[in-house]
């Protein structure tokens, strides 16, 4: 199951990547992590257009990061975090894999060792 | 979760081993030894075939009780003793990744320290490389408050 939300997220995490690496944007998911805001509240503390905040906010609503509810003639944004923890799926899946294998090579070297040791001493003795 | 300005999208091992850095080194690029340390938990037997040379190719295949993981790579730095840098695919998961396998020496014991870095786009990867350490730390707090109990495993250095 896990495998299969790693598979699955490979081309959606490089859309996230994407979408954070753009200050403006990583401001407006970090307002975002505090309460939900309205578009006019979210453009408010940035010198760009509303018109340009709107098109940032379109880039995070494709990626997942953010929903947009609409009551009345407000928009409400909400910050959603399940696209952040894929990402952070595909570091967990390969610090597992990585931290068995290096145990594995641990114990391996460990043997290789034993081996040389004892080898050094059958050497020692038939001298 | 990682370290402000520390990038999302690698992850970094280091590991003190003791033993000689020339006999963890060996471990890599011996076949036999591969076989051994790469199959661990449930894995039942690997193959593996390594041409270790800059542009050598190398296929390591991992007998699952459900399926075989087919490991494939090109080797990009081959210093002996020193450093290995190796392309790392996966059949069935999509991407390149990159691998680097550092050895460094401490007397009788040696220490390895292991990168495994996402490849995006060059560009993609430019921009994200600087500043998202940031706003991932808050995610990292914001996440811990949404699901108390579930701390990401995802340090960059134990």
């Amino acid at each position: 199951m896990f495998n299969r939300m790693v598979e699955y997220s490979q081309e959606a995490l490089n859309q996230v990547f994407a979408a954070v690496a753009d200050p403006t944007r990583r401001a407006i998911l970090q307002a975002l992590s505090r309460k939900p805001a309205t578009v006019t509240q979210i453009a408010q503390p940035f010198p760009v257009s509303l018109n340009a905040v709107s098109k940032h906010i379109m880039v995070l609503e494709r990626t997942g990061l953010l929903r947009r509810e609409i009551r009345g003639r407000e928009h409400i944004c909400t910050l959603k975090t399940r696209p952040l923890q894929q990402a952070t799926a595909w570091l967990d899946h390969y610090r597992e894999f990585w931290d068995l294998r290096l145990d594995a090579l641990e114990q391996y070297v460990a043997r290789k060792m034993k081996a040389r040791k004892k080898g050094a001493a059958a050497h020692a003795t038939t001298r | 979760m990682p370290q402000p300005g520390e990038p999302v999208h690698r992850i970094s091992i280091r590991r003190r081993i003791p033993a000689p850095r020339e006999v963890v080194y060996e471990a890599w690029i011996d076949p036999e030894g591969i076989r051994e340390w790469m199959c661990p938990g449930d894995a039942t037997s690997a193959e593996a075939v390594l041409d270790v040379r800059v542009g050598g190719n190398y296929r390591i295949v991992v007998k699952g009780r459900e399926r075989d993981h087919v490991h494939t790579g090109v080797y990009q730095v081959v210093e002996p003793n020193t450093k290995l840098v190796f392309t790392w695919a996966e059949e069935g998961r999509a991407g390149t990744t990159l691998v680097t396998v550092e050895f460094f020496s401490h007397g009788n014991e040696s220490e390895l320290v292991l990168t495994h870095e996402r490849l995006a786009d060059t560009d993609t990867a430019k921009r994200y490389q600087s500043g998202w350490g940031a706003i991932a730390d808050k995610f990292a707090a914001y996440l811990a408050r949404q699901a108390p109990g579930r701390q990401p495993a995802t340090t960059p250095n134990r």
